[in-house]
């Protein structure tokens, strides 16, 4: 499959802790989407309490962008025992909502292929949550080993696709590296993120990673396999989002 | 009590509040003020915040350095990302 030289352009944000007091603050930059991106991803987070009332705030604000959103839910959005339902009402207007999935959009530029799981805590190698001990030790250790494998999910099922996607993204709420945290404490890294998320983009072999949650870390960072992953937590990135061109491999045919 | 076990409890109250739930607000009691300090997304949740802390020192006063995040504009242009 042959695509126009230029990249396929992502625009993310996370942590958008949307309420009815943010209405009105992301539907102008949205509305702009059109041109310059192709989809925007939206890094979980989407509300501040995990109530029905805030979804509806995010989905009608989001819904205003004019080029696909792709998101994942995040700890917020969990925080009521609603995320089921936040889900569903924001699925309904239009917006794709991935836990353990993957979806795939045809661009201009190219097929891009997302994969997406909210992921969760368990920390980063030599400074990691065993699964040992107390029932509720191995209970937080297997949801962050399980939040991996829902995301392994995700590139699995963009695997089966026909044809492959160009470029291939995982979409997470909790971070896959160490290396977009600096700025926050390393004492609560181990509740930032996971380093099987990590494992799981590089064995994937994705072309970008995207994530939030770490409002006090950094953008740009690696997986220990070198792919790029960037921080697009709203307080980090400080605009409505951002955009990232990823280079689309040209192959003959 | 021990002052970081206040500086802690107030902490937790902001987190686990339902009015506020904000995980990155940090305070400082120190010689009968607490310092209050990171980013909230609205003067709204400022306000739900230091009511909180007031309800948990009432007798501190109150030294409000939370920041309001940035309004939500656009970027001014695309990274490149390209592996390393």
């Amino acid at each position: 499959m042959t695509s126009s030289d230029a990249g396929i352009r992502i625009a993310a944000v996370g942590d958008v802790h949307m309420a009815d007091d943010l209405r009105g603050r992301y539907a102008p930059a949205l509305a702009e989407l059109n041109g310059q991106a192709d989809v925007l991803l939206v890094a979980g987070d989407l509300t501040q309490h995990g109530t029905l009332d805030e979804a509806a705030a995010f989905a009608e604000e989001f819904a205003t962008s004019d080029v696909p959103v792709v998101a994942v839910l995040g700890n917020h959005d969990h925080h009521s025992g609603l995320e089921q339902e936040i889900a569903a009402l924001i699925a309904r207007t239009g917006i794709t909502v991935l836990e353990g999935e993957g979806t795939l959009l045809d661009t201009e530029r190219g097929r891009i292929g997302i994969a997406g799981a909210k992921g969760f805590c368990l920390g980063f190698t030599g400074r990691c949550a065993a699964n040992f001990g107390e029932t509720q030790m191995k209970a937080f250790t297997q949801h962050g080993i399980d939040s991996a494998g829902l995301l392994r999910h995700g590139f699995d099922a963009l695997d089966r696709a026909e044809p492959r996607a160009d470029v291939r993204v995982a979409l997470t709420h909790f971070a896959p590296t160490t290396s977009t945290l600096h700025g926050e404490p390393a004492e609560i890294w181990p509740f930032l993120g996971n380093h099987l998320l990590g494992e799981v983009i590089d064995e994937a072999q994705a072309d970008f990673a995207v994530h939030g949650h770490a409002h006090a870390g950094s953008e740009r960072g690696t997986t220990d396999g070198g792919i790029p992953v960037r921080n697009v937590a709203q307080p980090v990135i400080r605009t409505a989002y951002r955009i990232y061109e990823i280079p689309v491999k040209v192959t003959a045919g | 009590m021990n002052t970081e076990h206040t500086n802690q409890r107030v902490e937790q109250a902001i987190a686990n509040d339902a009015r506020t739930n904000e995980l990155g607000v940090r305070v400082e009691c120190v010689e009968g003020r607490v310092l209050v300090e990171g980013e909230v997304a609205s003067a709204e949740r400022r306000d739900a915040v230091l009511t909180v802390v007031r309800e948990h020192v009432p007798e501190a006063e109150i030294v409000d350095h939370l920041q309001l995040s940035d309004a939500a504009e656009p970027p001014r242009h695309a990274e490149v990302v390209e592996r390393e």
